[in-house]
């Protein structure tokens, strides 16, 4: 069921962004289009992570929050760079750049990196790749080599 | 983010001449550790599967740091502080998604690729397609699409490196194509993706060490006592908006290409094969992260500093937005530093263009003759040859025409992101996804990609801001993806092989 939620956020994530570059062919549609655009990438970059963390019909467990973290931090970071006002001389600064950049390049850019690798490491051996996960992957390779040889000793290619 | 590079370096069409004794003397010593690696490469290698994906057996640091030197290249020095220096802080885009590209990349691809390496004994990304779909012809089409990409990218990096070598040395734009073909040639012919990785790891680990040094000489001479803020805003706020001076879509677009279309890049996929231990991927979303992002150091410093010092008088007005990164290093760090950099650009497309020769000796060698049902028989030989042949093929080509070559390079981009972005990150985690599916993105991704760049190239017609040849390629043929597998979903069961499907869901 979650991969198949999973599999329709990433068409709708697709036709978004489709619809962002539409937009520049259309009189008007520079700020529809930029919305589109933020909504597409969000959810095809989560949509994307979700569909290689869901093993057989299991959901996303414990990393449902940093998935939604992730989703949340693209579309308000992308989001307030498109709403805030535009920062002139003089303006207030945020760790030595103007608010609406440093919510894009802290925001978007550096958060992430904080809270995923960290979340892919402490949930790895649970949910992404266990010991006996990989000793049954190998079981497959060794049958898949003695099937191999046993073609070969036939005769077939 | 290599070819945006070098596509910049190009612009230009020369450096700045750095004919100096110490730059030139540290240029010769880097050169001397790349040949070392490759003559013990040289001597490591015996079989195919050590030739192609290093015998399946280097660890976690060396595969995460290799990955990050061949994702930035010489775009992390040259290029990117020259497009920001032009646009403001919007080229800041084509980097920003590495926040998220580590760990998307290892949930949804180095898991899979690994472990069906382990469970077939795959060595190339064409080989996953075709193991995934059990088709010879998107095996076929997807190396045919890797080899046109291959080719292209190679001979801009190429190229880049006549330039970068004759900046150096001072042989001429022709002679220092040739040289650096030939030094990579021979490293590469004799030690393979094993002596690419090696120096990955050295190239890498030099490229963040001066990366964190140039950042801090930017911090100190660049902005002045009102910070970098405080001296660009008053003069030019644009510059320092989050878009720059470019078009909200348009800076999206760089996220879109550069974040999406990195799941697509064979020459960083592929060294998934390669990882000895497959649970030690649980760190290498942290350890790559952490390396591009001390690696980029350098663009933001030098991005920001050069126009913050142009702003100040304290530089002129660069002629060529390229120029920023060797104007900074030559006036404002200490001459040895500014060597190991241009070493580092040097040494960081060769490793670029190694990783490519080992990527298409691969298709060529052994992907092509799969997909006609054929096997080639000393795949380690055929593979230095094939390695000799697309060489001299995408030499030849950036000997041919600058703006031409420049145009392949892009379009490399754009084939690789749109014909496996769909059939990889997508095809390698839906069971859903079919044959017939796969084939027709790989198809789309290949004539739209083909179509629209070169009518752009031709001038035929152009865009509107925002909206490239590459991002239409990848939308398409994630579009084509979706729908031919939803119209043939009846198949799905059908081509999937069982372990196959196992690695799928476990």
């Amino acid at each position: 069921m979650t991969r198949r939620l999973t599999i329709g956020a990433t068409i709708v994530a697709t036709c978004c962004i489709a619809l962002a570059y539409a937009s520049a062919f259309v009189p008007g549609g520079a700020r529809w289009g930029a919305w589109c655009m933020v909504v597409g990438l969000a959810t095809m970059v989560v949509s994307l992570m979700t569909l290689g963390v869901v093993r057989r019909d299991r959901g996303v467990g414990r990393l449902a929050w940093p998935l939604a973290f992730t989703f949340v931090v693209i579309v308000a970071g992308f989001g307030a760079a498109l709403v805030l006002p535009v920062e002139g001389p003089g303006a207030r600064l945020l760790l030595g750049l103007p608010l609406r950049a440093a919510i894009v390049l802290y925001g978007v850019g550096l958060l992430p990196i904080l809270v995923l690798p960290i979340a892919y490491a402490a949930t790895f051996d649970s949910m992404t790749l266990s010991e006996d996960d990989l000793a049954r992957v190998r079981a497959l390779g060794v049958a898949h080599r003695e099937r191999q040889d046993a073609a070969r000793a036939r005769g077939e290619s | 983010m290599n070819v945006a590079g070098t596509f910049a370096l190009l612009q230009g069409g020369t450096l700045p001449p750095l004919t100096q004794p110490t730059i030139i003397v540290v240029a010769v010593l880097y050169f001397a550790v790349v040949a070392a690696i490759g003559v013990w490469a040289a001597r490591q290698t015996r079989s195919a599967r050590d030739f192609f994906v290093a015998g399946k057996g280097i660890g976690l640091w060396t595969m995460a740091i290799a990955a990050m030197a061949a994702t930035l290249s010489g775009f992390a020095f040259i290029g990117g502080p020259g497009l920001m220096y032009s646009v403001g802080l919007g080229a800041v885009f084509i980097v920003l998604p590495i926040g998220v590209t580590g760990t998307l990349g290892a949930w949804t691809l180095a898991k899979r690729i690994r472990l069906l390496g382990e469970a077939r004994g795959l060595i190339t990304v064409p080989d996953a397609i075709a193991a995934r779909f059990n088709s010879r012809l998107a095996r076929g089409l997807a190396a045919v699409a890797m080899l046109v990409a291959i080719v292209g990218y190679m001979a801009t990096n190429i190229l880049a490196l006549g330039l970068v070598i004759d900046a150096i040395f001072g042989t001429g734009l022709t002679a220092g194509l040739w040289i650096g073909m030939g030094i990579t040639l021979a490293y590469s012919v004799s030690g393979g993706i094993l002596a690419g990785v090696y120096t990955d790891l050295f190239q890498g680990a030099v490229m963040a060490g001066a990366s964190i040094l140039v950042f801090l000489f930017t911090l100190k001479v660049g902005g002045g006592d009102a910070g970098f803020a405080g001296t660009i805003l008053p003069v030019d706020a644009p510059f320092l908006a989050p878009w720059g001076k470019m078009t909200p879509l348009a800076a999206l677009s760089f996220f879109f290409v550069f974040g999406i279309g990195s799941l697509g890049q064979p020459h960083v996929v592929h060294k998934f094969y390669m990882l000895r231990e497959p649970r030690k991927l649980k760190w290498y979303p942290l350890i790559m992260s952490l390396a591009i992002v001390i690696s980029l150091l350098l663009f933001i410093g030098v991005g920001l500093a050069v126009k913050s010092l142009v702003v100040r008088g304290a530089l002129p007005p660069l002629v060529r937005p390229d120029d920023a990164t060797p104007t900074f290093l030559l006036r404002f760090t200490p001459l040895l530093l500014s060597a190991v950099v241009f070493s580092g650009v040097a040494a960081a497309i060769m490793s670029t263009v190694n990783s490519f020769m080992s990527v298409g000796a691969a298709a060529l060698t052994h992907d092509l003759p799969i997909a006609f049902g054929r096997r080639v028989g000393n795949e380690l030989f055929w593979g230095r040859m094939s390695t000799v042949l697309i060489s001299l093929v995408a030499t030849a080509v950036a000997g041919a025409s600058g703006t031409l070559v420049a145009f392949l390079g892009i379009f490399g981009w754009g084939l690789f992101a749109s014909t496996l972005v769909p059939s990889l990150a997508i095809g390698l985690n839906w069971s859903g996804a079919t044959r017939a599916g796969s084939i027709a993105s790989i198809a789309t991704g290949l004539g739209v990609t083909l179509v629209f760049e070169t009518l752009a190239y031709l001038k035929v017609f152009t865009f509107p801001a925002g909206v490239t040849a590459t991002a239409l390629a990848l939308v398409s043929s994630l579009l084509v993806f979706f729908v031919v597998s939803w119209f043939t979903r009846g198949t799905a069961a059908a081509t999937l092989d069982a372990d196959v499907r196992f690695v799928m869901e476990v």
